[in-house]
């Protein structure tokens, strides 16, 4: 399988773009909601659409699936523009946020309203359906009506729908929203596998970090209108490209230092580079952080709170500064962990793990 | 009885207070006396003396009836008469072709709702309650006026020489059609919209993103999700031109005879009060299965509501 490009910056492109999206924009009235956005997406690729509510994301995926015109920019799909092609033209299969299954047919009529609409025969209709309904395993439902059926079933139906039409781009506008907490996780792994199985190129959106981690091959941070940056999940959490990237994203610690000659003295005395000048702020993951005794170094503080999640310790450290540091640790069994109110040393463990943005 | 049970049910327990408890929590029978007492009056009573009416003989001696003996002749001597099947055929194509109409006029009006903006969406809620709220009597003469010898339509189509005299409209089947497909439209477009604007507009989006075009989204997903609409838009508008007298009085002429005029022309002119209420109750019959029909046609093809137990 093909993953994303190593990154925003030295984008290389192996094959041609199965979806090209080129500098979009959208307003609505005098509200600008998309801005320049630009992204290729390559064949068999997940790529996540990932903001807050209001950043974007939704009006994005809807000018893809052409429910609304882009403003400017190019929508390009195997090299075909696309923003003079029709809604039923375009070769996009939409999982809508609610599935939209028709209430008034069954599972089998939904799962083949696309071929009926494409005049498909009967006899072939008939085992393509069966084949799409195998494939999500709802078998044996043919004759029910979505109200008849689970969350987690409707969602599949959605699927199966989509799937039959042998969309080239498959887009998902927060599938895993209606359905709860439980089922959200076990369907993310699963839907993530048949899309990878089916090789099909698409784009997902949603509000949730986690979801993102999990289905995305890349993730395209997005931040009224624009796109922060994409990248692998992997890149987005370890190098995020912007303030606003590394605060979405993960737990962060965020101080204000001074950038001289090229380099930035981090409180514990050790030094990270950057192309900055001046006043910057410097962003590290709690992980990268360790907790040493009060007279080990230079920046010291004392325990405020102390949390146990799973196998980590989470610690927030007030400083002299008054600031508070979020630091990790792994869970000893046998040491206990340090009690609130104990002094400690923080150290940076590898200040190249250390960003560096303007203020 | 209730307001008598109230001065000795204070302060002192027993069966007016509880009464009163009864009264106040809303339990029981006690809400629905009002409209028990209503219904009576203004529906069960006058039922009762139409049967009564429609199944006896009756002697009628200034303004008063003095003696009524049962009897079945005058429902056997309705159904023997030719005049009645003639004139109930009538309504009844009448009624019908109307409600097709309207169904077939309000229709599209109904879809211009759903995909039109903000103001076409106001524009077509004003034309369409607006005609309400004017009196059927005064439509209907608007439409004198329109349809007459020196008419609206007439006089254009002399003007542009199409015609060179002026064609019978007035007094003819078809203007009594054209007024009633007009005076019941709304009644057929609003429990369209009703129905219609309260569907997801996903589901529209989801069918073009499926390959339907507009005409395909119209047939296979919004004209079956608003057969509950139609249902309700076709009975009410049957009802309404199956019984209506005003329109065909107007504009069909003193001649024009169909179920309710017939029933005047018995009860006014002629003072025959059981052949009225024979009338009357075959109106009610009759009307009443075509009803049913409709429901049970609209619960077929919305048999997809049901069983929504798995």
């Amino acid at each position: 399988m093909m993953h994303g490009p190593p990154g925003p910056a030295t984008k290389i492109a192996t094959a041609a773009p199965v979806l090209r999206i080129g500098a979009v924009g959208k307003r609505f009235g005098t509200t600008t909601v998309l801005e320049n956005c630009s992204l290729d997406v390559s064949e068999g690729e997940i790529v996540t659409l990932l903001g807050p509510s209001g950043c974007g994301k939704t009006t994005l995926l809807r000018c893809v699936a052409g429910f609304w015109d882009a403003d400017g920019g190019a929508i390009e799909i195997d090299g075909q523009e696309m923003t003079q092609v029709a809604v039923n033209r375009r070769p996009v299969g939409v999982v809508f946020q609610s599935y939209a299954l028709f209430p008034h047919l069954t599972v089998e009529q939904n799962v083949g309203y696309s071929l009926r609409m494409r005049g498909v025969p009967r006899s072939e209709a008939t085992l393509r359906i069966a084949e799409a309904l195998e494939t999500v395993s709802l078998s044996g439902f043919e004759e029910r009506y979505p109200a008849q059926l689970s969350g987690g079933q409707q969602q599949r139906v959605a699927i199966a729908r989509v799937l039959i039409m042998q969309p080239r781009v498959l887009l998902l506008d927060e599938p895993f929203n209606a359905l709860d907490a439980k089922l959200r996780g076990s369907m993310q792994v699963e839907l993530r596998q048949l899309i990878k199985r089916l090789g099909l190129t698409s784009i997902f959106v949603t509000h949730d970090q986690e979801e993102a981690l999990t289905m995305s091959d890349r993730i395209a941070v997005m931040r009224a209108g624009r796109i922060e940056q994409a990248a692998t999940p992997d890149e987005i959490f370890d190098r995020p490209a912007t303030a606003y990237v590394a605060d979405f994203i993960g737990t962060s610690n965020f101080w204000e230092a001074r950038a001289d000659g090229g380099r930035v003295v981090l409180p514990d005395g050790q030094t990270v580079e950057t192309h900055l000048d001046g006043q910057a702020q410097v962003m590290t993951r709690p992980h990268n952080l360790h907790l040493g005794s009060a007279e080990a170094g230079a920046w010291k503080g004392t325990v405020a709170f102390h949390r146990s999640v799973g196998p980590l310790v989470e610690y927030h450290v007030e400083t002299s500064g008054g600031a508070t540091v979020k630091v990790a640790a792994m869970r000893q069994e046998r040491a206990r962990p340090l009690e609130d109110g104990a002094p400690v040393s923080i150290s940076v463990i590898d200040p190249t793990l250390c960003a560096v943005y303007p203020l | 009885m209730a307001e008598a049970a109230l001065p000795s049910g204070i302060g002192q327990p027993g069966l007016g207070e509880r009464t009163v408890d009864a009264l106040l929590s809303g339990r029981g029978i006690w809400p629905a006396v009002p409209a028990i007492f209503v219904l009576m009056i203004v529906a069960i009573i006058p039922f009762m003396i139409l049967l009564s009416l429609g199944f006896s003989d009756i002697v009628v001696a200034r303004g008063a009836i003095v003696s009524q003996t049962l009897s079945l002749s005058h429902l056997s001597n309705a159904l023997s008469d030719p005049l009645y099947w003639t004139t109930f055929q009538r309504s009844l194509s009448l009624a019908l072709s109307t409600t097709a109409l309207c169904f077939v006029f309000g229709y599209p009006v109904a879809y211009l709702f759903l995909i039109g903006g903000r103001w076409t969406k106001r524009l077509i809620l004003v034309l369409t309650i607006a005609p309400l709220l004017t009196s059927g009597i005064v439509r209907t003469y608007a439409w004198l006026v329109i349809l007459g010898g020196r008419g609206v339509v007439n006089s254009t189509l002399m003007n542009i020489g199409l015609i060179d005299e002026p064609l019978r409209i007035m007094n003819t089947h078809w203007a009594v059609l054209i007024g009633m497909v007009q005076i019941h439209l709304p009644v057929m477009i609003l429990p369209l919209i009703a129905v219609m604007s309260r569907h997801d507009s996903r589901l529209v989006e989801a069918s073009e993103n499926l390959g339907a075009s507009r005409l395909g989204t119209l047939r296979h997903v919004i004209l079956p999700l608003s057969v509950p609409g139609i249902g309700t838009g076709a009975a009410l508008v049957f009802t309404l031109s199956y019984t209506t007298f005003v329109v065909p009085q107007l504009l069909g002429g003193g001649n024009y005879l169909n179920a309710a005029t017939m029933i005047y022309e018995q009860v006014v002119f002629s003072l025959e009060w059981s052949k009225g209420s024979v009338t009357s109750l075959i109106l009610m019959v009759t009307c009443l299965v075509v009803l049913v029909t409709i429901a049970l046609l609209t619960n077929h093809f919305t048999r997809w509501t049901k069983g929504r137990e798995g």
